[in-house]
């Protein structure tokens, strides 16, 4: 994708799934949400001033600062639209075969097979890894010492509670059921090298990956999921998130639906971005600040 | 060589220029260089050269690290769960544009100018060289409160610091230094 981090926050959609799913989370965590799609009044909001000048300003040093390169601001977005892409190309196949399959009969026509539970824990790795290699890209390695940078993380994770809250539910909940967090190690460790290769999004992400080989990279996904697992378990128990709840927030939100958790899950695979539109947002709030300072 | 060989030759040279910048298209975000303001980045200070420069937090305070990049370090101040500002240190070196508005400064800080910017934003240009600003956020701060914060800073230590290249030295550098000194 093309364009600077302010452009693609501009391109983002205003209304449509993606964003009625993420109104629907965001009844599930306190405080307000906001589609922020305007570049200059996110500026403003940073600034606390809404001076044009000032705002052009740091529009500048913004687009200068995503188009170095060497910042890494393009790099976190890469690592966001692959594991989108992957995301989407996986649930669309599903439902695409599904329809196939199901023709000859016609009460099967509905059902939206998920995928084996083993390739969800690898994807929900996958989407955690992604997340904390972006962290780096974007923000360097915050502070003198680990519990500074671990400071920083948990920071980081209460700015972006709301996208936190809809990976959780989307990726964790819905599909693999209450338990999710606190089976997901188990299940990482059954997955093999062939069930890794089999993700669209690890082919794209594994030369970012620390470690050479698939099974170097499947220790890195299990110990950086550990982290995530220890803070996103304090976050279930802190708003009480469940699927049972996940999926009335979003019928709130969406309509009613009628399938299974797990089929709702493929669902949102397949026609939401949350992924990419609260990353592209949470990146576009870091660069800001950054500019801000600068100019 | 006769003279079709030669035109076979270019044309493959040519077609294999062109094949590998069509492959390599898509990976133009991971390709070396691209630095801000194409200033190469040995010649920008560190951020993690500015983080123990940051204020010491007062009781029911926290500093909170944010971002550490090349030539940038900024942190949250909090006190309690109600964020108060943000804290930044920036080298100016890949933004010369923000030197210039502290020639219309008359307000000082420990002997550094002074300027506001907006109604939130209080900045200052140390040692003619680092950018340390204070950015209200929330219910915002007044202009005293910000200057406070800004005075609590090491500026001392932030003038200290050299500006001098670290690690490589670039390779023309150092072929003009060969020729003064021969």
């Amino acid at each position: 994708m093309s364009g600077t981090v302010l452009e693609r926050l501009e391109r983002l959609p205003r209304r449509g799934l993606t964003v009625l799913a993420l109104k629907g989370v965001s009844t599930l965590v306190p405080g307000t949400w906001q589609n922020i799609t305007s570049a200059d009044a996110l500026i403003a909001d940073v600034l606390g001033d809404d001076d044009p000048a000032l705002i052009a300003s740091v529009r500048r040093r913004a687009d200068a600062l995503s188009r170095a390169r060497h910042e890494g601001y393009g790099r976190a977005l890469s690592l966001y639209d692959a594991v989108n892409r992957s995301q989407k190309a996986a649930g669309g196949l599903r439902i695409a075969a599904n329809l196939g399959g199901a023709l000859p009969l016609v009460k099967r026509f509905a059902s939206l097979t998920p995928p084996s539970e083993k390739l969800q824990a690898v994807d929900l790795a996958l989407k955690v890894s992604a997340e904390m290699l972006a962290f780096t890209q974007v923000n360097g390695l915050p502070g003198d010492s680990f519990a500074e940078f671990g400071a920083s993380l948990r920071e980081y994770g209460d700015e972006a509670r709301v996208r936190m809250a809809a990976m959780i539910c989307f990726d964790a909940l819905l599909p693999l059921g209450d338990r999710a967090l606190q089976g997901l190690d188990g299940l990482l460790g059954q997955v093999g090298s062939s069930d890794l290769r089999q993700w669209p999004a690890y082919r794209r992400m594994a030369a970012l990956l620390p470690g050479r080989g698939d099974q170097a990279h499947l220790g890195f996904l299990r110990r950086g999921v550990e982290p995530w697992l220890d803070w996103s378990e304090g976050l279930v128990k802190q708003l009480g998130l469940t699927g049972q709840r996940a999926v009335h927030a979003l019928e709130g939100a969406v309509g009613p639906w009628q399938g299974g958790f797990d089929q709702l899950a493929v669902f949102l695979d397949a026609f939401t971005d949350t992924y990419a539109h609260t990353g592209v947002q949470a990146v576009a709030r870091r660069l800001v600040e950054r500019a801000a300072a600068e100019i | 060589m006769n003279r079709t060989l030669r035109w076979v030759v270019a044309g493959v040279l040519a077609a294999a220029l062109l094949l590998l910048a069509v492959v390599a298209l898509p990976f133009a975000d991971w390709l070396p260089g691209g630095t801000v303001a194409d200033v190469p980045t040995s010649q920008v200070v560190n951020g993690s050269a500015f983080n123990r420069l940051f204020p010491e937090p007062e009781t029911g305070e926290q500093v909170v690290f944010t971002q550490e990049k090349r030539g940038f370090a900024q942190a949250r101040l909090r006190q309690g769960d109600e964020l108060r500002a943000l804290l930044s240190i920036s080298d100016v070196i890949t933004a010369p544009d923000a030197r210039a508005k502290f020639t219309a400064s008359d307000a000082v800080i420990q002997g550094w100018p002074l300027v506001e910017q907006g109604s939130q934003a209080s900045a200052l240009l140390v040692a003619d060289r680092f950018q340390v600003k204070v950015i209200g956020q929330g219910v915002g701060m007044d202009p005293q409160q910000r200057h406070a914060v800004l005075g609590a800073f090491d500026l001392t230590g932030l003038a200290a610091l050299k500006p001098a290249l670290t690690g490589a030295v670039p390779l023309h550098l150092l072929l003009a230094g060969a020729e003064v000194s021969a």
